[in-house]
């Protein structure tokens, strides 16, 4: 059976969601994977909700911002960029694969680039198979 | 809690949404979600129709929530946190799915966009439910206004907010009024004296007893909100060490202005290496001297005007700098009516005649016997020093694109029409006032066609050449919106603060004070008695920085919560 992966992306209001609606209004075709959060900076998405969306069946995520220099906070996106690395470690440590798991800068303007994004990581995504924290997570409560 | 009572609207925006996304399979599945009292589908939710639904749904059936998915909220949440309003439901007991931007125009699979488009409604209404209802406060509004920079913009937005009988502070950097325009002699097309605009703004500016003009000064620090700020502004006053002085002000209007680009950074131009290769900005000094001259005192025979310099120019500025042409043919009538004999080559990328009255007196330009040379974007002319057996004083060299040959013209002036650029200080301008720049240099408005001179910063207005290259009506026209906007605020006395904003649980916080250094706007006070730390709400953007590096969990995002992004991410998934 043929599998399709679950993407959630949590994308900044100014400048990434704001490129993904460009995205909409050109309409730029991209693989209908990702279901987007909104979240006013990406300064304000904690690692737990990258964790949670994984514990909650998604096989990637995507964290998008605003360009380095360019946050409508001024450096809301430092602060997403520095805490990034050691999301990635936590996630190494526990087995998840690099790929699933994505930082990258989407501008206002951008549509064309966030397509790029959701359909490159889609592909890298569907290449890894689905993601097994889910299952194994079930499968541990059933053991207890 | 009272019992939830959610409505899910599924808009079909006419077939934007229903050609891809099965609207009424969207409505059922989210009919059968729970706490969804009613779930409808309708061709227009944004419509008077649509909206009374939801009115009428709040009023009869006691819907306490509401999800409409449709269009990007960016495009209508705030239609439908008014309907709600309207219904007597709290605007915050609302959230939108995206099923258009971000489902049916950019997805062709009719299967997979519908499936999408449930998760996403599906997601909306596991938030919702975690919604709560929050009021917006209310703040004083300062009346008086800070008007950075003393050009023509600057001086008309300070001159405006004055006629209202509002106290302005004008802020600028030289020790004179007129930036640019006072370093001009005339203006295009109608060629009346800049002199003379300058001298009824600058009589007006000094009879008002509202306006305090601050020269050689500049802004030092911005601090609060709008209606709020507390600015520091810094004069340099000759032999007297600096003043520096704090003033309340409301709103901030930034009309910066432009500098010219350097001429000298196109080597085969010879500017500063030939005498007489001069920048249009000399020319208007010799203009206002009243005598077109040579280095060597001698009136020129031949005049020559080159278009676009540093301008339309990959190497330089891809933009054109809107005001060079119509100066340029300005230049070509000054100069036949002055020197009747003399003869004028206008070489050119484009004319850009687009303005009032421009295009005629591009064609007036034509009957004077100017000769036109069309040169290519990246095939610039180049200049040179003519021989001892040639009549003239350089020979500039031209690919001339309507005849395809390579054209020579003799010049014993040059005219560079050198373009705008931004000042280098632009960027801690920015920094300053928390605006944002282009990759130019230019101040960003809040959105280009519909709100172009304010900005993503609340009380902060553009004006005039810091945000584009523009001409003087549309600087004095903008510099006027900026006053009309800040003057509507005034007369509402209070300004309303969005209900969404960060605060801090006192009984959670550690005092660690770790979001204090995080906040890029100081919102976060601490309370150095009970050593907690405080969020200042009409300050705080709302950004979220604070609430995800509380190691606490001790600070709440309003309307952006832990628990309403859990349940959302739990919802997309479902």
């Amino acid at each position: 059976m043929s599998y399709e992966p679950k993407i959630v992306g949590f994308l900044c209001n100014w400048c990434s969601y704001t490129g993904a609606d460009l995205a909409g209004t050109s309409r730029i075709q991209y693989p209908a994977n990702v279901r987007i959060i909104r979240v006013m900076c990406s300064a304000r998405i904690d690692p737990t909700f990258v964790m949670d969306a994984l514990a909650q069946g998604a096989d990637g995520v995507l964290i998008c911002g605003c360009h380095p220099g360019d946050c409508h906070y001024s450096e809301g996106n430092y602060k997403a960029m520095r805490r990034f690395p050691l999301l990635k470690n936590l996630l190494k440590s526990y087995g998840i694969e690099d790929d699933r798991v994505r930082q990258a800068w989407v501008s206002a303007s951008e549509g064309q680039r966030f397509a790029d994004i959701v359909g490159d990581m889609t592909e890298r995504v569907r290449a890894l198979g689905p993601s097994r924290v889910h299952s194994t997570l079930l499968a541990d409560q059933r053991e207890r | 809690m009272d019992e939830l009572k959610i409505g899910v609207y599924v808009c079909n925006c006419g077939t934007n949404i229903a050609h891809i996304v099965n609207a009424e399979g969207v409505k059922e599945a989210a009919a059968a979600l729970p706490d969804v009292v009613i779930a409808r589908s309708y061709r227009y939710m944004c419509s008077n129709p649509g909206q009374e639904m939801i009115v009428k749904d709040i009023q009869e059936l006691g819907l306490n929530r509401v999800v409409v998915a449709a269009c990007s909220p960016r495009m209508h949440e705030r239609t439908f946190r008014n309907a709600c309003k309207t219904g007597g439901l709290n605007p915050y007991l609302f959230e939108m799915a995206n099923i258009r931007e971000q489902c049916s125009w950019v997805h062709a699979d009719k299967l997979a966009a519908t499936e999408k488009a449930k998760a996403l409604t599906h997601g909306a209404v596991n938030r919702v439910r975690h919604h709560e209802p929050l009021d917006s406060l209310t703040a004083e509004m300062c009346p008086s206004t800070l008007v950075l920079g003393g050009g023509i913009a600057g001086m008309t937005a300070a001159l405006e907010l004055a006629m209202a009988g509002h106290p302005v502070y004008l802020v600028e950097k030289a020790d004179h009024l007129g930036g640019n325009l006072a370093r001009v002699d005339s203006t295009a097309p109608y060629l009346d004296s800049a002199r003379d605009l300058l001298t009824e703004r600058i009589t007006h500016l000094r009879e008002n007893p509202d306006i305090s003009i601050m020269l050689n000064s500049q802004l030092k620090s911005l601090s609060g909100f709008i209606g709020n700020f507390s600015a520091t502004i810094e004069t340099n006053g000759g032999p007297n060490p600096p003043e520096r002085k704090v003033i309340p002000v409301g709103n901030v209007v930034v009309a910066t202005g432009y500098k010219e680009f350097d001429a000298s950074r196109i080597t085969h131009y010879g500017y500063g290496k030939l005498p007489d290769v001069i920048t249009s900005f000399e020319f208007e000094q010799m203009m206002r001297a009243g005598r077109i001259q040579t280095k060597s005192g001698k009136p020129p025979q031949y005049v020559a005007i080159i278009h676009c310099v540093g301008s339309r120019n990959q190497e330089f500025h891809g933009y054109c700098s809107r005001v060079c042409c119509m100066t340029a043919l300005k230049y070509a009538n000054e100069i036949k009516s002055a020197l009747p004999d003399s003869y004028v080559s206008d070489v050119y990328i484009d004319m850009h005649a687009f303005g009032k009255g421009c295009e005629d007196f591009y064609k007036k330009s034509s009957e004077i016997k100017t000769l036109f040379l069309m040169y290519g974007k990246n095939e610039s002319p180049v200049i040179r020093k003519a021989g001892p057996n040639d009549d003239c004083g350089m020979l500039i060299e031209v690919d001339e694109k309507l005849s395809g040959e390579r054209i020579e013209i003799p010049a014993d002036l040059v005219i560079l029409m050198v373009g705008m650029e931004a000042r280098p200080d632009a960027g801690e301008v920015a920094r300053l006032v928390n605006i944002s720049a282009d990759k130019d240099g230019w101040f960003i408005e809040s959105h280009p066609k519909l709100d172009p001179v304010a900005t993503t910063t609340d009380g902060i207005y553009i004006a005039g050449t810091c945000a584009a290259p523009k001409d003087i009506p549309d600087s004095v026209a903008q510099a006027r919106a900026a006053a009309g906007r800040i003057l509507a605020k005034i007369a509402k006395g209070k300004i309303e603060i969005d209900g969404v904003f960060a605060e801090i649980n006192e009984d959670r916080c550690s005092g660690c004070r770790m979001c204090n250094e995080l906040c890029p706007y100081s919102a976060i006070e601490f309370y150095a008695d009970k050593k907690r730390s405080h969020v200042i709400p009409a300050a705080c953007k709302a950004c979220g920085a604070c609430v995800a590096a509380c190691p606490s969990g001790a600070i709440k995002g309003r309307h952006f919560t832990d628990q309403q992004i859990y349940a959302q991410i739990e919802g997309v998934l479902a």
